[in-house]
């Protein structure tokens, strides 16, 4: 390194102004950066948190420290479990920041992409295992929620079953937990109340993304349940602020509103569908039996004939001698 | 098993059985027949109780040129016999053996160190076998080599170092899909599977799953295994039904012999509470067996709840058993199962009334409010597990008259259910099948066959699957 230093230097600068080229980030934040080194690339991180923590932080800003900062990242040792303690725990507190940061300016495909980064750190062999962050809990439990809202219920399952069982408890983890449950045993309820006991500012984006998901949920249980229901009622019932919302959301459902109450009609077209027979699955499992028959049919012959070939093979009376020998006396 | 017996026995009797384990490995290789070196294998249940350092130690002498002892290193773990060593091998001088048997007598240390608790000198001298057989490269070594690598994985497991020995296990399956050598390959697979579930990590198990196929020639306590871990990946990922069919191919598949009771007892749990949480209930004959009725004391207690739907007990039996659920790793699955027991109480109270208050469900079902209980039922009549209407102006639900089950297609379908079990059963058995030589005539031939397979029945019923109590907790 030491043998060609202009050249080197070049070469990085060349590198990192490419972000700034893209971002047009002011030039006093790249001015650090002319060697990535791990010291340049905690003096950014510092920078970049003062921004972050501010009352109204610029998230755009942000965003493009962010980028500088993980393109800085991969010239260290960026995802490798081998990499010093110093510079694992400075990695992991960026993207825990860029998760947060995703969260703010509700990014959602950028904080699974933060999350699932994070994940190789939480879980990291590493030879001496690193201090337990802080925001380790918070954020998953967040991705717990996120994975909620996006209805992919088994995934929510799978991250799960990797949390530690003894922080099952924690406060962060058991929200979303207990979400769920809610969600599968149908107290919408309940879902609706743990908007007001979520244990981070960062829970409500998710949940108001979940609140759209029960209202459907809550309509297609209301549909096959009542036959009737008054709009003022299902205004309570679908957590609506006012009328206009319910008849609207009747219309995109195609529900028949008669006077002051909804009437649902659905019922009765659902009945009618199950008296069908259903031929093409009726015509299909018949026709494996039979092939199933044919072949145990084949297997039995098949049978025979090893019987008979071991009947020659050891030279014992062949039925056919057999039934001679017995025409003869 | 504590296999360190204290038996005078004279050492040459277990010599001389591993001298005939010997003559078969050597037969295998000569003869490209992998059923003597599987034979010479299931040979070492009856060897392995009477194995110690001063036998181990007696037999490489003399059954093992000496630059093989010393190539393997075996002097480390082996005591110098005051035994007469020249004796026993003056008769029998070998100057050079083929790598299987110096790979057996690995095994045979291995077996020795697992059972002595030697864990240390059982990690660096597996890592070490396995080091000299992928360099070997033989497909007489196929048998061998998947005894090795399970004690390899096992080693590692009790050194709590499972992480480290992924990617020896990755390359080694990758290796044995290409050679198509089915046993390591069914083994590897195996012990893959056991390391991610150890871990938790259900999505990169489901996606080995998904890359690999089980080789279908693999020994059936193989399957069993593969069987359960689908399950278990399955039964995370909510897809009951299918979990719930390969755990019952795992229960029947595993053999039933006192030996892996453990085994039976993991995957009698976890099918439990899979068909539970399919909305089944588990037969009770299941649990009255012997060697499942201790084991099973806190899921029958959690079946009861289920069945009666009685959340008040359910809640009960969670709290009292958190501990054993955590340790059979069925917490979280039985966390689940709480809206099953919701459901059976709703179905009950549709069953006994025509018409009720939605305050005397809530008061019924212990729920926390009359809103809770309206949207409860609301999905309960949504997913179909009652007929009812709901009334919300007056807060009553109205069970709907019972139909007739057979005007509906509910019955065809249990009816298609039964038969095709029946006929994979069928279809199964059939390929289990064996045929006898058809080819040899003569009688003496014949006689020797008869007595082959004598043996082998009688090795069969004692040593089969000698290895699975060595797994650990499932």
């Amino acid at each position: 390194m030491t043998r060609c230093p202009t050249h080197h230097h070049k070469h990085h600068q060349h590198l990192l102004l490419l972000p700034t080229l893209l971002s047009r980030s002011p030039p006093t934040f790249t001015a650090i950066l002319t060697k990535p080194s791990l010291s340049s690339a905690v003096a950014l991180f510092e920078t970049l948190k003062k921004d972050f923590s501010a009352a109204t932080p610029d998230l755009k800003k942000c965003g493009q420290h962010l980028s500088t900062l993980k393109l800085h990242l991969t010239q260290l040792s960026f995802l490798q479990p081998t990499a010093s303690q110093k510079e694992l725990l400075l990695t992991r507190e960026i993207l825990e920041l860029g998760a947060q940061h995703a969260i703010k300016s509700h990014d959602i495909p950028a904080f699974e992409r933060y999350i699932s980064q994070l994940k190789t750190y939480y879980t990291a062999s590493t030879a001496t295992p690193l201090p337990a962050s802080q925001r380790q809990y918070p954020l998953l439990g967040l991705n717990l929620l996120r994975l909620l809202a996006q209805n992919r219920i088994a995934e929510f399952h799978t991250e799960l079953e990797q949390i530690d069982p003894d922080q099952l408890g924690n406060l962060y983890i058991k929200h979303p937990i207990s979400v769920e449950q809610s969600l599968m045993e149908g107290s919408y309820n309940r879902v609706w109340n743990s908007k007001s006991n979520v244990p981070g500012e960062e829970y409500l984006f998710f949940i108001d993304i979940l609140m759209g998901t029960i209202r459907n949920e809550i309509g297609s249980c209301a549909e096959k349940a009542y036959e009737r229901l008054p709009i003022s009622d299902a205004q309570t019932l679908l957590y609506f602020k006012s009328a206009k919302e319910v008849t609207d959301f009747a219309a995109q459902r195609g529900w028949t509103v008669s006077g002051s109450s909804i009437v649902f009609v659905t019922q009765q077209a659902t009945d009618a569908g199950k008296l069908e027979i259903p031929a093409p699955k009726v015509i299909r499992d018949a026709l494996s039996y039979a092939r199933e028959l044919e072949r145990i049919g084949e297997f039995i012959r098949f049978r025979c004939i090893v019987k008979l070939t071991l009947w020659f093979q050891f030279n014992l009376p062949s039925p056919i001698t057999l039934f001679s020998r017995e025409r003869n006396t | 098993m504590s296999a360190t017996t204290t038996s005078n026995e004279d050492p040459k009797f277990v010599i001389a059985e591993m001298r005939q384990h010997i003559l078969l490995l050597e037969k295998s290789v000569n003869s490209n027949e992998s059923r003597f070196a599987t034979r010479a294998i299931r040979g070492t249940a009856s060897i392995r109780k009477r194995l110690n350092g001063k036998v181990l130690g007696a037999a490489a002498a003399a059954l093992l040129p000496k630059d093989a002892v010393a190539r393997l290193g075996l002097a480390r773990f082996t005591q110098s016999s005051d035994m007469d060593v020249d004796a026993v091998a003056a008769d029998a001088k070998v100057s050079s053996v083929v790598p299987e048997i110096e790979v057996y007598f690995g095994f045979l240390t291995l077996l020795f160190l697992h059972d002595s608790a030697a864990n240390a000198h059982g990690l660096t001298f597996s890592s070490e076998l396995v080091e000299y057989i992928q360099k070997l490269n033989r497909r007489s070594l196929d048998q061998l080599s998947a005894k090795i690598y399970f004690y390899y994985e096992r080693f590692s497991e009790i050194a709590n170092r499972l992480a480290e020995v992924r990617p020896t296990l990755l390359a080694a399956l990758r290796t044995a899909t290409l050679r198509h050598d089915d046993e390591t390959q069914a083994v590897l697979l195996n012990l893959l599977l056991r390391n991610y579930i150890h871990f938790n990590l259900y999505d990169q198990a489901d996606k080995l799953v998904a890359k690999t196929t089980f080789p279908e020639t693999a020994g059936n306590s193989q399957s069993a295994r593969y069987f359960y871990y689908l399950g278990r990946i399955k039964a995370i990922q909510l897809d009951y039904t299918a979990s719930h069919s390969d755990l019952v191919q795992a229960i029947r598949k595993a053999p039933k012999n006192p030996k892996s009771a453990g085994f039976q007892q993991a995957v009698h749990k976890l099918a439990i509470i899979v068909q539970l949480l399919t909305g089944e209930i588990p037969e009770r004959s299941l649990f009255r067996e012997p060697f499942l009725l201790k084991a099973l004391v806190p899921y029958l207690s959690i079946t009861q709840a289920v069945r009666i739907g009685d959340l008040a007990k359910f809640q009960d039996t969670l709290a009292k058993h958190t501990a054993t659920f955590r340790a059979d790793k069925t917490y979280t699955l039985i966390l689940r199962l709480r809206h099953n027991v919701i459901k059976t109480g709703i179905r009950m109270i549709s069953l006994a009334y025509s018409k009720i208050s939605l305050r005397d469900i809530c008061l019924k079902l212990q729920l926390d409010s009359e809103e809770d209980a309206e949207y409860i039922v609301a999905k309960a009549i949504r997913d179909g597990v009652i007929d009812a209407v709901l009334d919300h102006e007056n807060g009553f639900m109205k069970s709907k008259e019972n139909v007739d089950i057979y005007s509906t297609n509910e019955p065809q379908n249990a009816f298609h259910q039964r038969i095709s079990f029946c006929l994979n059963l069928h279809n199964e058995s059939v390929k289990a099948l064996r045929f006898p030589y058809a080819q040899r005539k003569e009688q003496s031939t014949m006689d020797a066959l008869r007595e082959e397979e004598r043996l082998i029945a009688g090795e069969l019923a004692e040593g089969d699957l000698a290895d699975d109590d060595d797994m650990g907790d499932f």
